[in-house]
């Protein structure tokens, strides 16, 4: 099974990484280099909503707290408070809703500076997460990106990225600079968040709505072209990577933990034939398990 | 007799439990991969893998065999090492060469390696970018020209080198006038391109780039450049090509207007320490040999 998702990978021009367990059958898995540790970019995003859920069950953070965020606070960003122009208040369970469902740069790095990155580290180690490791937020990232690309705005790093003339800036890609996963430890942090092991049952469904109301469709979800088939996920893109963790659920309701990882050859900002791949992969996984 | 190829399939197989993927990583094709299983396993009196539906699985004999097999190969690359050491003719340097680099710029290549190590042999094979990247990950090449962009996990790569394109045109579409041409116009026959799943990424660049600026003309699928060229003499098709050798009667050549369809060439080498590696400053001086051909 290994050889065909490595080789939809390879017809992709993608490098793949992945990791699916049966919920329900856990010693069931499939897995492609499961346990090297890959930057994970914006899917840091959900062990950072795992921890924050936490601290809420725990009484650390007032989910209702409101916060203000002006423009020039926030962080660029495709999505979310990260586009709008004017200063914004908001609960932070609201930020953890944009930093979910859009991915939204902005709100995430609030929500990371209210958790704090040490607090996080620990939590990540006390849920049993060997390789995630959370850098920094997506500030850090970016003006690690201006630095290595020495360039002075972040449309023009990224555009040095995304040119398929260029080289990669050394070092761009390694795992070390910034925040890294395993596809293991996703799926790990997936079946204990399913379990209710790992929150209080206010705080699982939480975390299961905002993953369930994912709007980026293009990757797990593409892979299972049926309306009765749920599929949970966040999704990370960042340069090259193109990244997605999730659960599948199926009509019977067997659910399966996926996360796939894939870094591709070209540096184009869209790549739809590897989102298209990370979707088919999750569909040979989840196919080879039920 | 056991060979070496032999105990190559068996370990390699092992390794990755495909046939198709295993072929690829030794180098050869599937026919031969077989055969040379079936012959081992004669050999020994025993299965060593269990084959099913795309997927191979060893056998409690193979499971038994396989640390034999690997320590027997690691001995006969001690003893290449060896050799190589006494060999009055110097080291061996193996270079592979993706279809699409010109004859020129290989050539160029395969020199420097010849200047960069005193007293060595180049040897020189041709293989698609994907075959070629596995064969320079498990040490068989010491360092390749491949296309960019490709999937390079874990090798050492130099930067991209731009070639310019021609595009190699028969008289009947356009007169042999020597002028530049836009893309666009060039929709009245398919442009030649060779098999997609000899490097996945930069044909799909290539066609991405080529429906981007002619949306019309299609493409047609040829084994390699001299049939392409072929086509073109029988006006059948167009070549883009930055070889500046090919040509043929009734084939004009002309310039892309704005060159949207460069080929990209990247130098591959392994990590370090990996069988077959040359010293990083080697490769710096290679490097440049690409970057100015």
């Amino acid at each position: 099974m290994s050889a065909r998702i490595r080789a939809t990978f390879d017809d992709a021009g993608a490098r793949g990484w992945l990791h699916a367990v049966s919920l329900d059958h856990p010693d069931q898995t499939v897995a492609l280099d499961p346990d090297v540790v890959v930057p994970i970019a914006s899917v840091y995003k959900l062990p950072l909503l795992a921890a924050f859920c936490h601290l809420i069950d725990t009484q650390e953070l007032n989910p209702r707290e409101q916060v203000t965020l002006a423009p020039e606070d926030r962080i660029p960003g495709a999505t979310g408070l990260s586009i709008l122009q004017d200063p914004v208040t908001m609960s932070l369970r609201d930020l953890a809703v944009s930093m979910m469902t859009v991915s939204d740069n902005a709100a995430a790095d609030a929500l990371l500076n209210r958790v704090g990155v040490d607090r996080l580290a620990q939590l990540l180690q006390s849920f049993g997460l060997e390789h995630t490791r959370v850098r920094r937020g997506a500030a850090g990232n970016l003006s690690e990106l201006r630095r290595r690309t020495g360039t002075s705005d972040v449309d023009a790093a990224f555009a040095v990225l995304a040119d398929n003339d260029q080289t990669d800036p050394v070092g761009m890609y390694d795992a070390a600079g910034m925040s890294a996963s395993s596809a293991r430890d996703m799926t790990t942090l997936l079946a204990s968040l399913w379990s209710g092991r790992l929150l209080s049952e206010e705080q699982t469904a939480f975390a299961q709505r905002l993953m369930q109301q994912q709007v980026f469709s293009q990757r797990l979800a593409s892979g299972f072209p049926y309306d009765g088939v749920r599929v949970a996920g966040k999704t990370g893109t960042f340069g090259a990577l193109r990244h997605e963790v999730g659960v599948v659920v199926m009509p019977g309701g067997d659910a399966y933990a996926v996360a796939v990882f894939a870094h591709a050859a070209r540096g184009d900002y869209r790549l739809p034939r590897v989102d298209a791949a990370i979707g088919e992969a999750a569909r040979l996984a989840v196919d080879q398990l039920r | 007799m056991l060979t070496e190829r032999y105990l190559q399939i068996f370990v390699t197989l092992a390794d990755e439990q495909h046939f198709g993927d295993a072929a690829r990583v030794i180098g050869i094709t599937q026919p031969p991969l077989s055969q040379g299983l079936r012959r081992l396993e004669a050999m020994v009196g025993a299965k060593l893998f269990e084959r099913g539906l795309g997927r191979v699985e060893l056998t409690p004999a193979g499971v038994a065999l396989l640390p034999y097999a690997r320590r027997a190969l690691s001995a006969i690359d001690e003893f290449h090492d060896a050799a190589i050491a006494q060999d009055p003719d110097g080291p061996e340097i193996r270079l592979g060469l993706a279809p699409e680099v010109p004859a020129s710029v290989g050539a160029a290549v395969a020199a420097a390696c010849g200047e960069a190590v005193h007293g060595s042999r180049v040897t020189v094979t041709s293989a698609p970018t994907s075959s070629l990247v596995g064969q320079v990950s498990s040490g068989r090449l010491g360092l390749a020209v491949v296309l960019h962009p490709a999937v390079l996990d874990g090798l050492q790569a130099g930067p991209v080198t731009l070639l310019r394109s021609w595009a190699l045109v028969p008289t009947s579409l356009h007169p042999d006038d020597g002028q530049p041409l836009p893309l666009r116009k060039l929709d009245g026959l398919p442009v030649a391109v060779r098999p997609r799943a000899e490097a996945p990424a930069a044909r799909d660049l290539f066609l991405d780039t080529l429906g981007l600026h002619r949306p019309g003309g299609g493409t047609v699928v040829v084994t390699d450049d001299r049939a392409g060229l072929a086509m073109a003499a029988a006006g059948q098709a167009i070549v883009v090509t930055p070889d500046d050798s090919l040509q043929a009667a009734g084939v004009g050549r002309h310039r892309l207007i704005d060159d949207p369809l460069p080929v990209r060439l990247r130098l591959v080498w392994p990590q370090p320490r990996t069988p077959n590696a040359l010293p990083p400053e080697v490769m710096a001086q290679l490097t440049e040999a690409l970057a100015e051909p």
